[in-house]
Parts: structure tokens; C-alpha cells; sequence
């Protein structure tokens, strides 16, 4: 069963041309000069019930539109989307009582009130009765660890303790979907790390289906089993993490402190990025050479310390743009 | 003072680029004059009766150019900002500064009204001219004559203003003063001239800067005579010099408290 | 009526007053703050009765209006105003939330989205406009029919008001300038409703009648209050339900223009 069907979804903005200066103010107040922008190309996916997906690209790679086009905001030109068989820009409000939206750049909560206030707030919005949010703010306040919290003003909260308030204030209506768009923008690294395991914890415990755009690679390789990278208003990529990782992880980064030191020669499936007295720092090509064979060549009772890692998603994903774009200019 | 004339014309530039917005605020000028043009019109029942002394034209110029002083010259600068600055505590970088806060602040208030006001006069003396009608005993020399009376006038305000601001040394919040200035000068100064209050009440009015700020520019040119002249640009110049050793003093105390207690 | 029906009703209304009142919840977090400004505002508009003493001095009548009759109308001119900025404050900076692409908050919302909009803030100073209405009521021209009437007027007032700006605030759905044009307008319809309509002729009349609403609004009302009469009571509610409906087709179509496309120079 799919919870998000989207199928040659297109949408293309004119937007108005300007030239600079006076002049050209007078000139585009005249004959308007418009362009038009495919921010998000005959793009099709699927997402399953109970799926987290991530879906990340550059600034202006069509990410936002996309999310905009599922929730009902803006409408799309081409194409069908339907969530949970509902088509948004049908049935807005409909829609709205099942899914939940957080944007990590845009508050939704009322800063004076307490998280509690909210969370009566959007019940009330969702027709919840006081007992019903009630009974819901116990359950999520649990999972999301509010209790400390809970009846201070959203003023006085950490940006961290207002994130979770913020998801949970989405969920009070237990939506079938939520979308995430940079939940941890601007968070430090522990708080990202506990807001990361809450919201799998929630996944697990609740079945939501999390459709999360990010530029944190952190949050997508901590969260999701599936991977769709946009560029330029188009797919290039929808691969379950597992697939990615296999495919673009074939490259081990070796680092070692050796005993006595060994001149490394570059060969086939490797690559000395680093060489200096007993450190040596190279990458392994593991289809052209097995990593045993790697080690091999250092020696094993030379070493000292030893470090072996993949390269950062981060990496790839930026191998990734750039692939992309040199195939398409 | 060529520091202070760097000040005046870059904020004469910055306003330049604002002439479309002052431009809409036309539009509320507009209104504003044309509900008096219309409430004169039915209060003077006889078209050449006098009220207070004046006649339905010199009753709606003296209006439309007090209101003209007030559009074209907005308090904001002096008003708000430097309350705001002392409040905020930005004050602390800006006496340090190698110019004087408070004529800072006067550059930067002349070069607001340098630009809009000229444009306000436009927009008054047309409007007069269609749908008023000539003043009596009206010479362009008068107009001339009142230009430093009406930069004077301006600048007394500046200057009172900047005073009340000063409060915010001392206490909380002087926008309650401020605005108690600006409603006397709009309730009073404005809308209608002295002579039309109470015999009783004329001379305290004199003693208020109603007198010199709006008062004097507005009877020069509707209603020129010698004598007037004089009078107002002496009791100008005494208000003048009055209210800025006023202000020196307030922001001398002022400084000084800040340099003590650190803000 | 089904049940289901005034069940959404009822939830709608729960909604809209959960929201006003949290509005005014924050701004009464600094207690002396929403007191000064409340009573500046009560200050503010008593302020003007020194003109009216002046301009009765030298006319007893203008245009038709006595002093107790002026009050009634800067009564009911202040608490319409008041009214409409404490409910539906959001109507009068509408077009910055569309310029700035922030609807969309409100859009993925179950509510009514225009609801939600107009509800969501306050204005500390309109309580002042309001309670200045009521106090001028009380103190120069009561009498308990009036009172009734005079509250009625005032909910149709701000109807009408809050209608007119979101009428000219939703055309910043098609042009980004017109938001300093609507304002404009709004203001200029306040300027008016302090004047009494009798000293205005010819095309100030056509004006304040047909293009601003301040007849309908003002006016009228001030007139019923003066000397009962049935048709134009009737007819300020007529104008209320129309004006309304207009502004509310037009956010609407507004609306869907800001969702099929395409504020996009300002939200990129």
C-alpha cells in the first residue's frame, strides 16, 4: 500500500525578468520579459506506508515545491499526486486531517503560550476533543520526553526543546504522514542526535510514514531506508540506502600508523592521498582490489593504529550533483 | 560643521530614492485636506465672512500649510530614534562617535524634510489653487520672506523633540511625553489658528512652541505684515537658543549618568 | 441543519476564539505596557473633542449634527475600528503575509484558511478604540435602545471595514504595489468617519456613498441611531452580507492564483 503516489509531477514558475538599473525598471514596467522555470520536471515516486524516505537535493533543486505540491499548498501544472488516495490540491482540508507538517524554518507554535496551550491549540484545530489531546499529550510527551518542560513558555525554550514541541505539536492528530522539511536546521550535533532517535522511535512505535527533506546528511543516513536525490527539478536518484552505500561505498579510506616506514607505491585500486614519516593515508578501490590485499601491502605486523572508513555520504552525494550536472550542461 | 553636511546630504540621497512612498502618502494629505476644505466651506455660510479674522481662504491655506509642515517634515528621526537609541543602549557607540549625537541627529532630520516638504509645497499649492482659490493680499515675496521662518520653526521642533527624547536618560519609556507634545501641536498648532481659541487662553499659547513652530510660518503666509514678522522671528530666535541650551544641558547630564552607571 | 454541520460550526468558532484569545494573552504579557496603551488610545480620542468644542462655537450646527451627535459618531467610528483591529487585525497587513509566501501555514491547516488568516492577531490599542465607543455612548447620548443598536452597528461596522481591507489587500495577490494603496484607502475611509457627512457635497459625497464604504458603515448607522428607520437598517445589513461576500470571493480567487502559481520573485 502507498502512501504517497506522485506520477510525472510537474510544476514550472514564470518568473519576471529584470535588467539592471533605472532603465531596465522602466523597460520590464513596459514589456514584462518573462521566464519560465521547471522547478520540479515530470518527477515520479512512490512511498510506502510506514516508509521513511529522504528526500534532499541543492538549494532550488525543487525539494520545497515537491513537499508544497503533496501538502496542498501550491498546485501542481502536470502530472497526479495522490496522498493516502487523496488528492491534495482537491481536497485541502481533508487531507490536512491526516497529515502533519514541521518546518524547521517556519514556527508554527505560539511563542507566549506554554507547549501544553499549544498542543490544545491544534487539537482544537483538529477537532480533538480536551480529553482526546489530553490523552494525547501524555502519550506523546512520553515519547518525545516533554515532561520537564511542558508548562513553560515557548519563549523560554532551547531551540531543541521547541523542535520536538513543534513535531509533537504536528502529530497531536495522529496524521498517517508526516512531512519533515529540516527538522534539525540550525540544531547542534547532540540535540540533532536525540531529535534523530525520537523521531525513529516515533516511526517504529506509531507507524508514520516520514517523508523528510534535509541538507544534513547526518539526519538521512541516521534515519532513512530509501534515498531520493533531486537536482534541477529531476530525479537522479531513488535507491534504498542499503543499494546506495553498496554501489558508491566500493571506496575504503585507509589511514595507519605504521612502525617503521614503508613507501606506498600507487597501483591498480589505489590511491595514496597522504605520506608522511610512519603515517600513511590512501583510498582502496575494492572492486579493483580487496581491502585484504590492501592491508597486505602495509604489512600487518607493521602497523600500529589502524583506521578503515567509507567515504562520507556527504561525498557521495555531492559525486552525485556533480555527475548530474556535468551530464546535463 | 562639514561633517554635519556629509550627514544631511546622504540621508538627502537615501530619501531621494523613497519618492514613491512619500508620493502615496500624497494620497492620505489629500484626504486629510479635503474633509477640511469641505467642513470650512459649510462653516463659513457668507463667502466673504471673517472667522477669528480670517477668510475662508486664508482659514483653509493656514490649515493646509501647517498640515504640509507636518506631512514634509515626519518626527521620526528625531522622535523615535533618539529615544530608541538611548534606550537600547546603542547610545554607549554613538558618543564616542567624533560629532555630536544630538546634531547628528538634526543633520539627519533636515535631510529628511529637504526632500519631502519642497514636495508637500508643490502638492499644497496646487491643491489650493484648484480647489480653494487665491489668498487675498498674497505676493511671492511674503512666501519668500517665510522660507528661514519656516526653517526656524522646523528646527525649534527638532530641537524640543530631541529634548523629550533626552528623557529616556532617566526614565522608562518618554514616548507618553512625546506623544503629549504631538498632539498639542496637532490638536492646537494645526488645525486652527491661535486667534480662533478663547481670548483667555491666546497668550499661554504664546508661550508654547505652537507659537514659533506652527503658528508663525502659516500667519506669514497667509497673512503677511511687517510687524508680525519681526515679532515671530525674534521670539524665534529666543525659543531657539532657549531650547538648544536646554538640550546641550539634558545631554551633557545625560552622558554623564551613562558614563557612571555604564548604561 | 445536520449535526455534522453545527459540529464543524461549533468547532470553527472554538477555533477562532482559542486564537483571539491567546492573541490577547500576548500582548497582555507585559501588563503596563497593554495598559498604556489602552488608555493612551482612550486619551488619544478624547483628545478630539477640544475641536468639536471649537468648531460648535462658531457654528451650532454642522452639517446637520449637534455636539451629542458628533460624539455618537466618533463613538461608533472608534468602536467599529476597534472591533475589527482586536478580531481581524491580520486584515489590515495582509499583503505582506502574501508577498512574504507566509499563507502557507495557514493552508495546510483543516480550518477555514481566511479565518485562520484574519485571526491571527490583535491589536492592543484597538481595545482602547472600543472602550472609548461605549464610554462616549454611556456618557452623552444613552438611552437602551440605542445601546443595542449601537452595538449591532458596531459589529456590522467592523464587518464592513475588515471586508474592505481584505478586498484591497487580497489584490496583492495580482500586484505587489497594492499594498500601499490599500492601506491608503483604509485610512482614508477613517479619515472621513470622524466628519460629519452633511458638510460633504457633490463628489466628497459620490466618495464617501460609493467608492469608500464609510457611508455604510459610519454613516447610516449614525443616522438609524439619530431617527429610526427601517429601510436604511435594513440596507446597512444588506451592504454588510454583499461586501462581505465580494471580499471573501476575492481572497479566495486570490488564493488560487497564490496556490497554481506565483509570487515566485518574492518566495525563491
Amino acid at each position: 500500500m502507498n502512501a504517497i503516489e506522485a506520477t510525472e509531477l510537474s510544476k514550472t514558475f514564470r518568473v519576471r525578468r529584470k535588467e539592471k538599473g533605472m532603465k531596465g525598471s522602466l523597460r520590464a514596467l513596459l514589456h514584462p520579459e518573462t521566464e519560465e522555470i521547471k522547478a520540479v520536471d515530470r518527477i515520479s515516486f512512490n512511498v510506502k506506508e510506514g516508509e521513511v524516505l529522504a528526500f534532499i537535493g541543492p538549494n532550488g533543486a525543487g525539494k520545497s515545491t515537491t513537499i508544497k505540491m503533496l501538502t496542498g499548498i501550491l498546485y501542481p501544472d502536470g502530472g497526479n499526486v495522490r496522498v493516502l488516495d487523496i488528492d491534495p490540491s482537491k481536497k485541502r482540508k481533508q487531507l490536512a486531517y491526516e497529515i502533519g507538517t514541521v518546518f524547521g524554518q517556519k514556527e508554527q507554535l505560539w511563542v507566549h503560550l506554554t507547549p501544553y496551550d499549544n498542543f490544545q491549540f491544534f487539537g482544537a484545530i483538529y477537532d480533538l476533543s480536551a480529553r482526546e489531546t489530553e490523552a494525547r499529550i501524555r502519550e506523546l510527551g512520553e515519547i518525545f520526553e516533554l515532561g520537564a518542560f511542558i508548562n513553560t513558555p515557548v519563549r523560554s525554550l532551547s531551540l531543541g526543546q521547541r523542535i520536538r514541541c513543534e513535531i509533537v505539536a504536528s502529530l497531536i492528530h495522529k496524521p498517517k504522514v508526516l512531512f519533515l522539511d529540516e527538522p534539525t536546521i540550525g540544531l547542534d550535533p547532540v540535540v540533532k542526535e536525540s531529535i534523530r532517535s525520537l523521531i525513529k522511535q516515533m516511526n517504529k512505535e506509531l507507524g508514520t510514514t516520514i517523508f523528510l527533506t534535509s541538507h544534513d546528511v547526518g539526519d538521512i543516513e541516521k534515519l532513512c531506508k530509501r534515498i531520493i536525490i533531486v537536482n534541477s527539478g529531476r530525479i537522479v536518484l531513488d535507491e534504498s540506502m542499503e543499494h546506495l552505500k553498496y554501489h558508491y561505498l566500493n571506496k575504503k579510506i585507509v589511514e595507519a600508523k605504521l612502525q617503521e616506514e614503508t613507501l606506498l607505491q600507487a597501483g591498480e585500486g589505489i590511491t595514496v592521498l597522504k605520506q608522511k614519516g610512519g603515517h600513511v593515508k590512501f583510498e582502496v578501490d575494492t572492486e579493483k582490489m580487496p581491502i585484504s590485499d590492501a592491508l597486505r601491502l602495509i604489512g600487518g605486523e607493521n602497523v600500529e593504529d589502524i583506521n578503515i572508513s567509507n567515504i562520507p555520504l556527504e561525498n557521495i552525494i555531492t559525486e552525485i550533483y556533480k555527475a548530474e550536472n556535468i551530464g546535463t550542461t | 560643521m562639514r561633517k554635519y553636511a556629509v550627514i544631511y546630504r546622504s540621508v538627502l540621497m537615501e530619501n531621494l530614492q523613497y519618492t514613491l512612498n512619500i508620493a502615496m502618502s500624497f494620497i492620505s494629505y489629500f484626504i486629510f485636506i479635503f474633509v477640511f476644505i469641505n467642513l470650512w466651506n459649510y462653516i463659513y455660510s457668507a463667502p466673504d465672512s471673517l472667522i477669528a479674522g480670517y477668510t475662508r481662504e486664508q482659514m483653509i491655506w493656514y490649515v493646509m500649510i501647517t498640515e504640509a509642515l507636518w506631512f514634509g517634515a515626519p518626527a521620526g528621526t528625531v522622535a523615535r530614534q533618539a529615544s530608541s537609541d538611548i534606550r537600547s543602549g546603542n547610545i554607549a557607540y554613538l558618543v564616542n562617535k567624533p560629532y555630536h549625537y544630538t546634531l547628528y541627529i538634526l543633520a539627519r532630520y533636515t535631510g529628511g524634510w529637504s526632500v519631502q516638504l519642497p514636495m508637500f509645497a508643490v502638492l499644497a499649492a496646487v491643491m489650493g489653487t484648484a480647489m480653494v482659490g487665491p489668498l487675498p493680499r498674497f505676493s511671492p515675496l511674503h512666501l519668500l520672506a517665510a522660507i528661514p521662518v519656516v526653517i526656524l520653526g522646523l528646527t525649534i521642533d527638532a530641537v524640543f523633540r530631541i529634548c523629550i527624547s533626552l528623557i529616556s536618560f532617566w526614565v522608562e519609556d518618554a514616548n507618553p511625553f512625546q506623544w503629549l507634545y504631538s498632539k498639542m501641536m496637532l490638536l492646537i498648532g494645526t488645525i486652527f489658528p491661535v486667534e480662533i481659541f478663547p481670548a483667555a487662553l491666546q497668550p499661554v499659547f504664546k508661550l508654547t512652541p505652537i507659537y514659533t513652530v506652527c503658528y508663525g510660518p502659516a500667519k506669514l503666509i497667509v497673512d503677511f505684515s511687517a510687524d508680525k514678522y519681526i515679532e515671530i522671528i525674534l521670539a524665534q530666535a529666543l525659543y531657539l537658543g532657549a531650547a538648544a541650551a536646554l538640550m546641550l544641558f539634558l545631554y551633557g547630564k545625560g552622558v554623564r549618568k551613562l558614563h557612571v552607571n555604564g548604561g | 441543519m445536520s449535526t455534522a454541520v453545527k459540529h464543524r460550526i461549533r468547532n470553527q468558532l472554538r477555533v477562532c476564539l482559542l486564537a483571539v484569545k491567546f492573541n490577547i494573552m500576548r500582548e497582555m504579557l507585559n501588563k503596563v505596557t497593554f495598559l498604556t496603551n489602552v488608555g493612551f488610545m482612550v486619551l488619544n480620542n478624547a483628545s478630539f473633542i477640544i475641536q468639536w468644542i471649537i468648531l460648535f462655537r462658531l457654528k451650532e450646527d454642522i452639517g446637520g449634527y449637534s455636539m451629542a451627535d458628533v460624539m455618537l459618531l466618533w463613538g461608533l467610528a472608534a468602536s467599529t475600528f476597534g472591533l475589527s483591529r482586536i478580531f481581524f487585525a491580520r486584515a489590515f497587513s495582509l499583503p505582506e503575509l502574501i508577498i512574504n509566501g507566509k499563507l502557507d501555514a495557514y493552508l495546510v491547516q483543516p480550518k477555514n484558511v481566511l479565518l485562520a488568516v484574519l485571526t491571527s492577531s490583535t491589536n492592543t490599542s484597538a481595545i482602547g478604540d472600543l472602550l472609548y465607543g461605549l464610554l462616549v455612548l454611556c456618557i452623552f447620548c444613552f438611552s437602551p435602545g440605542r445601546l443595542l443598536l449601537f452595538l449591532l452597528f458596531t459589529v456590522t461596522g467592523a464587518v464592513i471595514l475588515t471586508a474592505f481591507s481584505l478586498l484591497l489587500g487580497s489584490l496583492s495577490f495580482w500586484f505587489v504595489r497594492a499594498d500601499a494603496f490599500g492601506s491608503h484607502m483604509v485610512n482614508s475611509t477613517i479619515s472621513f468617519s470622524t466628519y460629519p457627512d452633511g458638510i460633504f457635497k457633490g463628489t466628497a459625497r459620490f466618495l464617501i456613498y460609493n467608492l469608500l464604504p464609510v457611508g455604510m458603515a459610519i454613516y447610516r448607522p449614525v443616522h438609524v441611531m439619530m431617527r429610526f428607520d427601517g429601510r436604511t437598517f435594513l440596507a446597512v445589513l444588506g451592504y454588510t452580507v454583499l461586501l462581505s461576500a465580494a471580499a471573501v470571493f476575492v481572497f479566495y480567487r486570490g488564493l488560487r492564483r497564490y496556490s497554481s502559481s506565483n509570487l515566485m520573485e518574492a518566495r525563491m
